[in-house]
């Protein structure tokens, strides 16, 4: 155990010796892992805010219940019996009047509705059926569509439902691009790896020649390879924190102008924590393939 | 030590570098190798520190047959045998230290002990002095002698050397063969494949010559 902890402080020693004397070919490689990175990163940060921003507005699919402007009250209490049967979860009356005035609040549309002779709006229920998939909710607009006082029924959900399977298939899309560039990651790490193998060819022939097992021919390209990933992910990081600063006053004006305070949150600690492992990891694994490969090519020479 | 039993080496092409070769080694002994040019004797070396694999026949090295070992066990083999070479096969990346450092480091020893180690032998071999120089602005002698010490530092049981004074002068080449008796004189198995028949004579031990891939006389001081 303690010779195998002398191999990974000597092989790790040795990486960094490397990294430090070719510090323009360090820093290049790292940068092309990190544009190859920042990429999918970037997408993967926007649909999260996206979804963010989805997540703001209901969560749950609702039925509008509209009323006729002359519902009679035996009417109007029979539509509340209803509602109170098992299959709705909530049921929330939405006066003609106080939907006027948050759709004023709303929309900003004093103005307009000033101008109004009468409150053009009917009452209406807010429901919340139990049971949420589209053929309950359809069944119960149905239902409530036919009982007598109701003028329509509107089911809410589909435009958030549209969004929610547009950004299931910008998810989607976010981990095919991660998959094509984790493969480019892999490469660029490769073939880094690969032209220090070659220039390295007489201490790796001289290194056999007196005892050195392939893995321990093997270990500081690994930890090379390692190193260049991490370097990567942190290259990403800065290019990503940079492209946040610079898209957050636009975001926040357009936001601001729809009413919202939305703004670009930053990655978690967390998901900083996954690239970075998975930017070493790509790196490390890219050194594996291109050192073993190498190493068949360069035998042991007399 | 060594034991070679109808060895033949036949390369691609079909040149035969050895041809049904026998011979002992014993333990301790000090065995030159000579024979001109294209005889055979660093593709005997190459056999013994499986460099290369015997096309037919059993090369034996402590009991182990060499020529059937699998390739993990190999660089294991090796720990056990210095290696030196008419080339020397330094790497000028690294100083005089270092270079003596490597089969430690590759071994795994502990790095004080491994610089005590190193420094001991450096001492032995002359190059004090020199640890911190790059191999580079040492002399052929020098370069020899920094050769020597890598291949003693872990302190093998067998030492093998391919013309170890072959490009070296006279007075070079006699302080490296004297390094060698003294070598010998503590135990160590030497076989140095050479042309310097002075060598051969002021040193004593035994001489196999090789004529064509075959031994063609063994002699005895």
């Amino acid at each position: 155990m303690v010779g195998w902890l002398r191999h990974q402080k000597h092989a790790l020693g040795s990486a960094l010796r490397r990294l430090r004397a070719q510090p323009v070919t360090t820093l290049l490689t790292a940068l092309a892992m990190g544009v190859a990175i920042s990429l999918p990163s970037g997408l993967y940060l926007g649909l999260v805010n996206l979804s963010r921003l989805a997540g703001d507005l209901p969560a749950q699919p609702e039925i509008s219940v509209f009323l006729d402007a002359r519902v009679a009250a035996a009417q109007q209490s029979a539509i509340a019996t209803r509602l109170k049967q098992p299959d709705i979860a909530a049921a929330r009356f939405v006066s003609r009047d106080e939907a006027l005035s948050d759709l004023i609040a709303a929309q900003d549309l004093g103005d307009v509705t000033t101008g109004l002779a009468s409150n053009p709006l009917p009452d209406a229920w807010v429901v919340r059926p139990r049971d949420t998939t589209r053929e309950a909710m359809m069944r119960i607009a149905t239902e409530l569509s036919a009982l007598p006082g109701v003028a329509e029924t509107h089911l809410d959900s589909q435009w958030a439902d549209r969004l929610q399977a547009a950004l299931a298939l910008g998810r989607a899309g976010v981990a095919l691009l991660a998959a094509l560039f984790a493969i480019a990651l892999v490469a660029i790490s490769g073939n880094a790896i690969r032209a220090l193998v070659l220039a390295r060819r007489d201490e790796i022939q001289v290194s056999r020649l007196i005892g050195a097992t392939d893995r321990y021919i093997r270990r500081p390209f690994l930890y090379l390879g390692a190193l260049q990933g991490l370097l990567g992910g942190l290259a990403a990081g800065t290019v990503l924190a940079g492209a946040g600063l610079w898209l957050r006053t636009p975001v926040e004006h357009l936001s601001g102008l729809y009413g919202s305070s939305f703004h670009l949150l930053p990655p978690s600690a967390t998901e900083i924590a996954v690239v970075l492992g998975l930017t070493t990891l790509f790196g490390w694994l890219g050194a594996w393939l291109s050192v073993t490969r190498s190493l068949r090519q360069v035998e042991a020479a007399p | 030590m060594i034991n070679f039993s109808q060895v033949t080496k036949r390369y691609p092409g079909g040149h035969e570098a050895l041809s049904g070769v026998n011979f002992t080694v014993e333990q301790g002994e000090l065995v030159f190798l000579t024979g001109h040019s294209g005889a055979g004797k660093s593709t005997l070396l190459k056999l013994i520190a499986a460099i290369e694999r015997p096309t037919s026949g059993v090369v034996s090295v402590s009991g182990q047959n060499v020529g059937r070992l699998p390739r993990r066990a190999i660089p294991y083999l090796r720990r056990n045998i210095g290696l030196v070479f008419q080339d020397h096969k330094l790497l000028f990346d690294r100083n005089v230290i270092e270079n003596v450092l490597l089969p430690l480091d590759i071994a795994g020893l502990e790095r004080r002990e491994a610089l005590k180690r190193a420094r001991a032998v450096i001492d032995k071999v002359g190059l004090l002095a020199r640890e911190k120089a790059n191999p580079v602005s040492l002399s052929g002698g020098e370069q020899q002698r920094l050769c020597i010490a890598r291949a003693l530092v872990g302190r093998p049981a067998l030492l093998l050397a391919d013309e170890p004074t072959g490009n070296l002068d006279a007075g070079y080449a006699a302080d490296i063969m004297s390094m060698f008796r003294d070598f010998h004189q503590v135990g160590t198995t030497l076989l140095i494949a050479t042309h310097d028949d002075r060598a051969i004579t002021a040193l004593g031990g035994r001489m196999l010559r090789l004529d064509h891939g075959r031994v063609a006389e063994t002699t005895s001081w």
